[in-house]
């Protein structure tokens, strides 16, 4: 029983991991959104139960931890019912993909800077 | 006239010492304001001392060993999960959280979907239903951490999400069950 009671339990912890990292992709929030979940009340009190996953010795397992935004977003009843608009979720998706480029722009700009100060300390030197 | 010589000494005294009074007036104005300079200096340093001790408590409550964090930030950085590939270009359908189809390759879909042995043999995830996955491809999607979480237990919860205060009753899957059953069927897409 015990043995059977930890699979569960385990299994319970995967699909629980899965599904508040599939909270990340707004494109589902629109989808849950359209389908009526978040009129659900034991759906909201669900997402106000998956807010143990900010804990970190739950969070060092999130792949997508920007999940844990939304699903702070999520407990707002205000943004649940903008999601069912498919323009709201086409906006948050084009921020979220900015923001996800912020690093790697920032970092080839800097690279660009280094090159370009290379090639002035070359021809100074020369 | 002694009354009158009398009553201008004593006049000439009450001057001395209105005078002594005055001063001592001004001393104890001028202690007044020593003290409540030095009061508000002190209260200044308590308050900032107790920010300080504030602060460190609550360092010592977050303390994580700097290796797991390393560890987690390469984790999260190597998958591209928060930092877009340096090759990205608008077309390329990696994106920072998970797709349609890692979400149906994952144990969510996987539930709904228990029979499709090569339906869809393309997708990884169906040929580990099928059980023909080699084990090279076994951790496909690492945000599974189908390895890492094995220890990992999720809290108890109740078993009826429309109760407020939660209980100790078994799991609810039936909740997770009804998701991925639509969840699977066409997700509205915008791409």
């Amino acid at each position: 029983m015990q043995v059977r009671d930890d699979t569960g339990n385990r299994l319970r912890f995967q699909l629980e991991l899965e599904f508040v990292q599939c909270l990340a992709n707004p494109n589902y929030l629109n989808f849950l959104a359209q389908r009526g979940y978040f009129k659900d009340k034991a759906f909201v009190n669900y997402l106000k139960y998956l807010l143990y996953w900010k804990e970190p010795e739950y969070a060092k397992y999130l792949k997508y931890p920007q999940c844990l935004h939304m699903l702070e977003l999520l407990q707002y009843e205000h943004f649940r019912k903008e999601l069912v608009n498919a323009q709201c979720a086409k906006f948050i998706d084009e921020q979220q993909i900015l923001h996800w480029q912020h690093y790697s722009r920032k970092r080839m700009r800097l690279q660009q800077a280094l090159a370009e100060q290379q090639q002035q300390n070359n021809t100074s030197v020369k | 006239m002694k009354l009158a010589l009398d009553q201008g000494k004593i006049h000439h005294e009450m001057q001395l010492l209105e005078k002594v009074v005055e001063k001592r007036d001004s001393d104890i104005q001028q202690l007044q304001k020593q003290l409540k300079e030095a009061e508000h200096i002190l209260a200044t340093a308590v308050y900032q001392a107790k920010e300080k001790l504030k602060s460190i408590e609550k360092a010592r409550k977050g303390a994580i060993s700097s290796e797991e964090i390393i560890k987690y930030s390469h984790r999260i950085s190597a998958s591209n999960a928060v930092c877009a590939p340096l090759t990205w270009v608008p077309g390329d359908p990696r994106r920072p959280y998970p797709t349609d189809l890692e979400m149906r390759s994952g144990w969510l879909g996987q539930m709904n979907n228990p029979s499709t042995n090569g339906v869809n043999g393309h997708l990884p995830g169906d040929a580990l239903a099928a059980g023909r996955l080699p084990d090279v491809l076994a951790p496909q999607y690492p945000w599974q951490s189908s390895d890492m979480s094995m220890n990992m237990l999720p809290p108890n919860h109740s078993n009826d999400f429309m109760l407020e205060p939660p209980g100790h009753n078994k799991e609810n899957e039936d909740d997770v069950e009804v998701m991925s059953t639509d969840s699977s069927s066409s997700s509205s897409d915008s791409d």
